[in-house]
């Protein structure tokens, strides 16, 4: 299959004279299509938009005002109340935990990956890709308790490592999948010339499989990192004081005793999101062009 | 980064015939990295499970290995074919509602326009929120009294939605859409915008329509992507707990009590930690079966020659 | 096929192996007195609830003690509710508990003691007869395990009351009820003006659990529970049980709830914006709900427009009508697995600031009753009727029961709680309501 002649263009080219080769592809107007995202626009956009309204809002006006008109008064006092939470810190643990379990996480992943591919009809990696594969399915909830007794024999419980290293392991086996699935793709024979070159398998990784498989490597960043940046079972186990705590864990503490406090949970739910939000939206193109190179072939 | 060094290949090319069966004691080593990692992490504590599933543990006290009691209990317990059941309409259901979304609402935002790129930044936006986030809104939404009835003004919409068995259960499906759609757009934009243009040109001077272009070029080209995002979902959906146990708590009653609901209720509320492992082991199994399940549906011809080997 | 297997069977002794030496007894004991101790000879960690109106207090009392101690030093963590119950769990069966564990008393505490987690706090008690006879005795009967005390009442006693709204009664041209007939008659009155005669919380299960416990106790009296608690097999089949059972269904047939109860949720106190809106009638609930009420309900409360009493008789009953049902307090343990010197300032801080005057003011101040005695002299400003009227029905009810899910054992009260939404659903017949709960009786 000439798999790799198309996509090699595909990716080189992205931005510029892509989009209008593409426009072409379709006659009129999607009216279908069309119609179908601004309805789902709105879906999605509702219960986003009562999430700002209502982190305007205070306790007391909460229950009495139309739950989706905007609020009379402004008030920050709910972003007031989150920030003095030492949301900064508890943002930061979690940037640090995220960062520090994604990227080890992906890079042993698509090694793997790789070995699994190229070491196809080997009886070692075809047990660990069993291995991997039975992972997909383990609970986190399940296997908590065990979790946490290796970390306390680790003596790494209370510490962002204590959160880090298990986020690193749950992240694997689906990664593992993903990217052995999408390196099977590139066909045999760019492998063969590369070894014919002199290559060793090290180098043929790095410099063939690497830039081919960037498309699985960005789906498989996201949805990881996702996980364990909204992850609460983990830092709730596996830390203590309010100085390791993860966003997720600050959020429920604004849950009081008898009740929860709607406002101030949806102001740091704002504050929260607003930065990755940002953060996607001046990356876009990049993980865009990642992902058109290819995905799922 | 890493410090040790890749062997050297035997022989070049050999590694080509039949498999790379040859060659391949070289990558091996590359796999340990992952492999150890899960084992120290996942694997162990899967074992310390299966190990609890003999026993019979408050969560609290001393651990008495009890032999099959509590996968009797476990396996006795009528709440666990509901479970079971309860968690396939659930992975069913939402792959079906997820699915065809995703892919019109992929092949759509395909098309380089300005304003599709605005509309594919903020379909992004549910995937950015925390589960435990998008509960309470859906809650608070979802208020028969408080809610979006009362905000719009539509009667209609001030249903039971989270008290009645079969709308708490449409409602659930609805929430994991709306949640993990945009993801799944995602993934298939990206496919579908690496489909060649070149066999759209040829279909459109064949005279073809957009419909029949869709079915007869998008959608069989989309054959693999829709593998993977199928995996996703279903195994995905196994083990589905926040938002469940933060929306409904599996009720009402049990209609929306999954597996992983199952077991956390068993183990962590009702102190059983025995029978929550034995249904844990389940759950694993389940889902081993099914992601074994969909690498068959991959179907691919270097796959299945292996197994004979 | 046989290599994969053996390569299985292989990594599941070794890994078994490892697993259970790390799940074994030999748990690093020594840590559990806090983790940052050190053998600095005076510290000791308190874990509790995180959240307004408790927080507050229980920090100041913690910051109180260790400003009177300069050498020793208590550390708080709070954390939230649902957390806190999972948080704690993990800790103690991994021998990591803090030294002094807050909870609920009950069934929780019977866990805790049959597993040794919790020192016997009886000897102590008797020989600081002072300390003990500054907290209300009604509030010991949740803390005594088997004739033994194993926790100190803390905190507040929280009678669940039937609150009502003035104003709607007003409108509607209707009296507060006094009988469960009288609620029947009431419940077509409030549908026909499109009130909800009551708001219920129900998707939080504990909600309608009230109201069982309530409508048994009227009908029967406190023993047909008092006989689940202490295990009698089918202690449920008591026809009282089939009888309030029915009474439920019927209340839920006529309507007596809002529309979508089962969608309402506690937790964000939606159930008690009803009753402040004008949306509902009436409502149960605990005695906190007041200090909600008057935060979120505007003037509601600060007008009068909030009514409460104690739950209303049930015609030809045989249950004492001063009875209530609720929290009779929170409850401190101190954990079995602490150094000496940790229990050593957990017992001060318990025989010291806990049952000072600033303690029991601080919880006044909250809207709460104290678990401590004499304190309707600080009843003063808005919230003395109320407080005055909580605290004659703690102290005056002949019976004062603790919450089902909370005097069961956590296995028999999941159960319930399940049992007690598929009631209120139409899901179980009473007569299938009864067998269910029959087979967890005792576990």
């Amino acid at each position: 299959m000439s798999t790799i002649t198309e996509r090699t263009p595909a990716t080189t080219v992205t931005g510029t004279p892509g989009p209008r080769a593409r426009k072409s592809r379709f006659r009129g107007y999607n009216w279908f299509g069309g119609s179908l995202s601004w309805l789902w626009l709105f879906v999605v956009m509702l219960p986003i938009y009562w999430i700002v309204i209502t982190s305007f809002k205070t306790q007391d006006t909460y229950f009495i005002t139309n739950p989706l008109a905007p609020p009379t008064d402004l008030t920050f006092e709910n972003y007031k109340a989150v920030i003095e939470a030492d949301f900064v810190r508890y943002f930061f643990n979690s940037v640090v935990i995220t960062v520090g379990a994604v990227v080890p996480a992906v890079a042993v992943s698509f090694m793997a990956g790789y070995a699994i591919v190229r070491g196809a009809g080997n009886r070692t990696l075809k047990a660990m890709n069993w291995v991997f594969l039975t992972g997909l399915a383990i609970p986190l909830q399940a296997v908590i308790i065990p979790v946490y007794l290796i970390i306390i024999r680790l003596k790494l419980y209370d510490t962002l490592l204590a959160i880090i290293l298990p986020s690193i392991a749950f992240a694997i086996p689906l990664s593992v999948i993903v990217l052995s699935n999408f390196i099977r793709d590139v066909p045999k024979e760019l492998f063969e010339s590369m070894r014919m070159d002199g290559a060793s398998e090290w180098g043929t990784m790095w410099r063939l499989a690497l830039p081919l498989t960037r498309p699985a490597l960005v789906t498989v960043t996201i949805y990881s990192a996702l996980n364990i940046w909204n992850g609460f079972l983990l830092p709730l186990v596996l830390t203590q004081s309010p100085d390791q705590r993860a966003i997720p864990l600050a959020l429920a503490n604004f849950q009081g005793q008898f009740g929860i406090n709607v406002p101030a949970i949806a102001a740091s739910v704002t504050l929260t999101t607003v930065p990755i939000v940002i953060l996607y939206a001046i990356g876009r193109r990049q993980l865009l062009s990642g992902l058109t190179a290819g995905f799922g072939k | 980064m890493t410090t040790i060094a890749p062997p050297v290949v035997r022989t070049k090319g050999s590694s080509s015939s039949s498999g790379g069966r040859s060659g391949s004691g070289s990558v091996t080593w590359m796999a340990l990295p992952a492999f150890v990692w899960f084992v120290l992490f996942g694997i162990i504590p899967l074992f310390g499970v299966l190990f609890l599933s003999f026993t019979t543990w408050n969560g609290i006290g001393d651990i008495e290995v009890t032999g099959l009691t509590s996968w009797k209990a476990a396996l006795q317990d009528p709440g666990l074919p509901h479970a079971l059941w309860v968690t396939f309409v659930i992975m069913a259901l939402s792959w079906l509602v997820q699915t065809p979304m995703s892919i019109l609402l992929g092949t759509f935002l395909a098309t380089s326009k300005r304003y599709r790129e605005l509309l594919a930044v903020l379909f992004f936006i549910p995937l950015l929120l925390s589960s435990a986030a998008i509960a309470i809104t859906f809650k608070a939404l979802l208020d028969p009294n408080f809610g979006l009835g009362a905000g719009l003004g539509i009667d209609a919409l001030n249903q039971d939605w989270l008290g009645n068995s079969t709308l708490a259960v449409a409602t659930l499906i609805f929430i994991v859409s709306w949640q993990f759609i945009p993801f799944h757009t995602l993934i298939y934009q990206g496919a579908v915008r690496q489909i060649p243009t070149s066999m759209y040109e040829a279909s459109q001077i064949d005279g073809a329509g957009r419909m029949r272009q869709f079915f007869s070029i998008t959608l069989p080209q989309l054959k693999y992507t829709l593998i993977t995002s199928s995996t996703l979902m279903v195994v995905g959906s196994l083990l589905f707990f926040d938002l469940i146990y933060l929306l409904t708590g599996g009720g009402p009653g049990d209609s929306t009590r999954t597996l992983a609901l199952e077991m956390y209720q068993t183990g962590f509320q009702a102190n059983l930690m025995g029978p929550a492992s034995a249904i844990a082991v389940i759950l694993v199994f389940v889902g081993l079966v099914l992601s074994l399940l969909f690498r068959r549906l991959g179907g691919r011809a270097d796959e299945s020659q292996l197994e004979g080997v | 096929m046989i290599n994969r297997r053996n390569f299985l069977g292989l990594a599941a002794g070794a890994a078994g192996a490892a697993a259970l030496a790390a799940c074994g007894s030999d748990g690093p004991q020594d840590k559990s007195g806090g983790s940052s101790s050190g053998g600095g000879g005076g510290a000791a960690s308190y874990w509790s609830l995180s959240g307004e109106p408790g927080e507050p207090i229980r920090t100041a009392a913690i910051e109180r003690f260790n400003k009177a101690n300069p050498d020793t030093k208590i550390t708080p963590t709070f954390f939230q509710n649902d957390a806190y119950k999972q948080k704690i769990k993990t800790a103690l069966g991994a021998n990591q508990g803090p030294t002094m564990i807050w909870g609920w008393g009950g069934g929780g505490l019977k866990e805790y003691v049959s597993s040794n987690q919790v020192e016997d706090l009886t000897d102590w008690l008797g020989q600081n007869a002072a300390v003990k006879d500054k907290i209300l005795p009604s509030s010991f009967g949740a803390a005594t395990v088997n004739g033994k005390i194993y926790a100190l009442p803390v905190e507040t006693v929280q009678p669940i009351v039937l609150f009502y709204n003035k104003k709607v009664f007003e409108r509607v041209g209707v009296q507060p009820p006094k009988t469960w007939g009288e609620i029947m008659a009431l419940v077509p009155k409030f549908n026909e003006k499109k009130i909800a005669p009551f708001s219920l919380g129900g998707q939080s299960r504990w909600t309608n659990m009230m109201w069982l416990e309530f409508l048994l106790d009227r009908t029967a009296g406190s023993e047909v529970f008092d006989r689940v608690f202490a295990g009698e097999k089918g202690a449920w089949s008591d026809p009282a049980v089939l009888d309030m059972l029915t009474k439920i269904q019927d209340l839920v047939k006529a309507n007596g709830f809002q529309k979508g109860f089962s969608s309402t949720t506690a937790d964000s106190n939606a159930d008690q914006a009803l009753l402040y809106t004008g949306k509902a009638a009436m409502m149960l609930h605990g005695s906190w709900s007041y200090g909600i009420q008057k935060a979120d309900g505007g003037n509601f409360v600060k007008d009068g427009g909030l009514g409460w009493m104690n739950f209303p008789t049930v015609e030809g009953g045989k249950g004492d009508p001063s009875n209530t049902v609720g929290n009779p307090g929170q409850y401190l343990s101190i954990s079995s697995k602490a150094t000496p010197e940790a229990k050593e300032i957990a017992k001060k801080f318990f025989s010291t600031t806990l049952v000072d005057d600033d303690e029991k003011a601080g919880w006044v101040k909250s809207g709460g009753v104290p678990v401590l005695k004499n304190s309707d002299s600080l009843f003063t400003g808005d919230d003395a009727a109320f407080l005055k009227d909580m605290s004659a029905i703690a102290g005056g009810a002949k019976v004062f029961a603790q919450s089902w899910d909370q005097a069961l054992s956590p296995t028999a009260a999941e159960t319930l709680l399940d049992n007690i939404a598929k009631l209120f659903q139409l899901q179980v017949t009473p007569q299938q309501w009864v067998d269910a709960m029959n087979g967890v009786i005792g576990k």
